[in-house]
């Protein structure tokens, strides 16, 4: 397949021809896909594979299961960017069910789902939001099927998985500690089939749409070793937050309306979990680029990161040096010194006194014991 | 009074000084002392690594004086030096050490480890862990006059002697003369050739010398042992005796030793300056010779090669006289591997020949001085100290070699010009 000329007119049925019918014109299309590319950091010569691959893809079915969740990945996905062409991206896949956002409910709507999975076997893509509580399968149920069950049986025939937010990822809020619920991730249930972990509380929405592309042109993303998409979580909040020189400055808002804070020093103390939080906050931002928590004046939860509900206060700093260095530095500094001139002088005590206690020594008194 | 532990342990920490605690501090461990010391050369065995036979000392030096030392020894993770360490130590810090002082030339940061040793034997010899025959020795020293026994009429006797066969005066306790002639009984009992020589060439140089009926002995067992207290006792009688003939410069003989302790350590001992100088006989000889006061006639034929005792070498820096004075009267003179500052030990210097106990180590470490000298093939060897001649006699022996040794000054001697 010829990846250096894309094609102008889409093939039927596919992501493409789905954009042009909606009105969204080539123009606006090649936009799309240029800043998918620089977001996911391919390099330019990217964009018209990334063209030519979406407007050749089928637009694929996607079943969407929400279990123990709080509608807020599907908010951050819908509400945010439903004008934008990532939207629109989002309604270019086949949704055959999603029951937040579907009209039909109850039968008729797990119907929908039966005959998506049927028709699709094997090729459509499932994503997941929210856990799923195994302390007892009817704490949640849809439709009278518990969540477990509903997951394993459509997880059969899905040809990825895609885990939206941190609870689907990693269990998140339900599985905090004293975890209720007994609630675990996809990927704690499902071994064999290849899994997307888009963690955050919730991620970013171009993200999500972000993945689902790269999925669609070219399969699965790189992955790292929580299986997250390493371009968008490849680097540290920390590393790339713009707060960054305040704190290699050493300057830091102690409290959140001391002079600090109000110039926009580092919140490291204020117990900012930037620096072991690996997302895209920093880069992307939210609301449409509009800022980011930080930007705010709140420090990073580290929403994106396994177990952050349980990694103490979101106000305890990672870890803070007992005071201040230089000054500790100075004080262990004259300890040293004094306990070394101490040590002297101890020394020089011992030896006058060794001088003093010398009784000399003659031929007489080279022989232990009584001798003459 | 006896002999104690706590004198020993009492002597190591008045002993131990700033160069000794900065020593113990830099050594980098690296062993390279060891390939120095003829006696770990000669047996292989690692027990002979110098650094290693100031263990006691270093252990003084850390539980006393270091504050990790202290540490160590308040919780009990050091163990205090007792008399059995001591006693273990002995044949490490006596039998087979000659403070030869080659190890102190190897060191890479510079440790002066023969330093070190002497100090280390004062502890030794304040807790009566000196051996037998160098405390005998020393006992002889401070109470006959002489290491051997040798008492001034023996000396008399001999100088009767030489009266006789050179039809010249030996003068004894002469005021206002230049020189005051030193003797180490060795050349009283074994070597009457050197004092003939002495006679003879002082003689011919028309220089006005004298010996001393109150102070003949050169030789210090107190430096052998170890112990400042009688060293001083010793270089006292030297000094008192020089200063009572008003004499303006003290021989020391042909010993390594004695010359060490007059030359470096008697000033410091009594703790003045002296109103003399010290030099050895081989100084006194080249002096004579640069002057034109040392006329010679005739040359040895026979290829001969020049021992370095190690104290007028590295302790003293006499290295270049004695050259000098073999290639006056020696026409085939050769140079032995090592010669000069880095020359091998005879192996019975520092109190090892007086040492019964070290009999047997000092004959191995004379394999050394047999390969230098069978390597060269000589006819004979020159020395310049009494002690290194009866080792190298008493080895040659031993090993059954044939091989005459001869001291410098003896040898120049008999190339004096004939008086017309």
């Amino acid at each position: 397949m010829s990846t250096r000329k894309p094609s102008s007119s889409p093939a039927p049925g596919s992501v493409g021809e789905y954009l042009r019918a909606q009105g969204i014109s080539r123009r606006g299309f090649l936009k799309f896909c240029t800043a998918t590319a620089s977001m996911m950091a391919l390099s330019p010569a990217f964009v018209p594979r990334l063209v030519e691959a979406l407007e050749k893809a089928p637009r694929p079915s996607v079943i969407w299961l929400s279990f123990q969740e709080c509608t807020g990945c599907t908010e951050s996905l819908t509400r945010s960017h439903a004008p934008t062409v990532e939207g629109l991206i989002f309604d270019a896949i086949s949704l055959d069910y999603h029951h937040t956002l579907q009209a039909a409910s109850g039968e008729a709507a797990e119907l929908a789902r039966e005959e998506a999975m049927k028709e699709n076997w094997g090729k459509y893509v499932l994503v997941v939001d929210g856990s799923i509580p195994l302390g007892n399968p009817g704490f949640s149920t849809i439709a009278g099927i518990s969540n477990v069950d509903m997951l394993m049986d459509t997880a059969k025939g899905a040809a990825a998985i895609v885990s939206v937010g941190t609870c689907a990822a990693y269990g998140g809020l339900p599985q905090a500690d004293p975890n209720p619920t007994g609630a675990v991730s996809v990927q704690d249930l499902i071994k064999d089939k290849p899994i997307i972990n888009v963690p955050g509380c919730p991620p970013i929405p171009v993200v999500i749409t972000g993945v689902l592309a790269h999925f669609l042109a070219f399969g699965l993303p790189e992955l790292d070793e929580l299986n997250r998409p390493k371009v968008f979580y490849g680097q540290n909040i920390h590393d790339r937050c713009y707060r960054r020189p305040f704190y290699e400055r050493g300057q830091f808002a102690e409290t959140f309306d001391d002079e600090g804070a109000k110039k926009g020093w580092c919140l490291y103390k204020l117990g900012c979990k930037g620096p072991t939080t690996y997302n895209a906050c920093a880069t992307t931002k939210w609301n449409q680029g509009a800022s980011f928590p930080i930007e705010s004046g709140h420090g990073c939860l580290g929403c994106s990161e396994p177990r952050f509900w349980d990694g103490g206060s979101f106000y305890k700093a990672l870890s803070v040096p007992t005071g201040d260095l230089g000054q500790t530095a100075g004080y262990a500094l004259a300890a040293g010194g004094a306990v070394g001139i101490a040590a002297g002088l101890l020394a020089r005590q011992k030896k006058a006194q060794a001088v003093k206690d010398h009784e000399t020594v003659t031929v007489n008194d080279l022989h232990k014991g009584e001798h003459s | 009074m006896s002999a104690t532990l706590e004198r020993g342990i009492n002597a190591f920490k008045e002993h131990l000084d700033a160069p000794i605690a900065s020593f113990f501090s830099s050594c980098v461990h690296c062993g390279l002392c060891a390939d120095a010391c003829l006696f770990y050369t000669e047996t292989g065995d690692p027990q002979y690594t110098p650094i290693h036979k100031l263990e006691p000392l270093r252990r003084v030096w850390e539980q006393e004086y270091t504050l990790w030392g202290l540490f160590k020894k308040a919780i009990g993770l050091a163990r205090p030096l007792t008399d059995k360490d001591l006693e273990d130590w002995v044949p490490l810090l006596y039998n087979s050490c000659t403070l030869c002082g080659r190890c102190s030339m190897v060191c890479p940061v510079g440790n002066d480890l023969v330093y070190m040793i002497r100090k280390a034997r004062e502890g030794m010899s304040a807790s009566g862990n000196a051996p037998e025959g160098v405390k005998g020795a020393a006992k002889r020293t401070i109470e006959i006059g002489s290491p051997m026994g040798v008492r001034l009429p023996a000396l008399k006797a001999q100088a009767k002697h030489v009266e006789k066969d050179t039809g010249l005066s030996v003068p004894f306790d002469q005021e206002g003369v230049e020189y005051l002639v030193m003797m180490s009984s060795m050349e009283i009992m074994n070597y009457p050739e050197y004092l003939e020589a002495i006679v003879r060439i002082f003689h011919q140089a028309g220089k006005s010398w004298t010996l001393s009926s109150e102070a003949f002995e050169a030789t210090n067992a107190g430096i052998q042992i170890g112990s400042s207290d009688i060293a001083r006792d010793i270089v006292s009688r030297i000094v008192t005796a020089a200063e009572k003939l008003k004499v303006k410069t003290v021989i020391s003989p042909e010993c390594g030793h004695a010359y060490t302790a007059l030359r470096w350590e008697g000033a410091n001992l009594i703790k003045r300056p002296f109103t003399f100088q010290v030099q050895h006989i081989i100084e006194v000889l080249d002096e004579l010779r640069e002057q034109g006061l040392l006329k010679t006639e005739g040359m040895e034929e026979e290829k001969l090669t020049f021992h370095d005792p190690c104290q007028l070498v590295r302790r003293g820096g006499v290295i270049q006289q004695p050259r000098n004075l073999m290639n006056l009267v020696a026409s085939h003179f050769v140079e032995m591997n090592d010669s000069g500052k880095m020359n091998w030990c005879c192996g019975a210097g520092g109190g090892v020949s007086a040492n019964e106990d070290a009999d047997e180590i000092k004959m191995k470490a004379f394999n050394r001085k047999k390969e230098q000298l069978e390597e060269l093939k000589v006819d004979g060897l020159v020395t310049a100290c009494a002690n290194c001649r009866i080792q190298l006699e008493e080895g040659m022996e031993e090993y059954e070699m044939e091989l005459p040794v001869y001291g410098l000054t003896e040898m120049l001697a008999e190339h004096l010009v004939k008086d017309k």
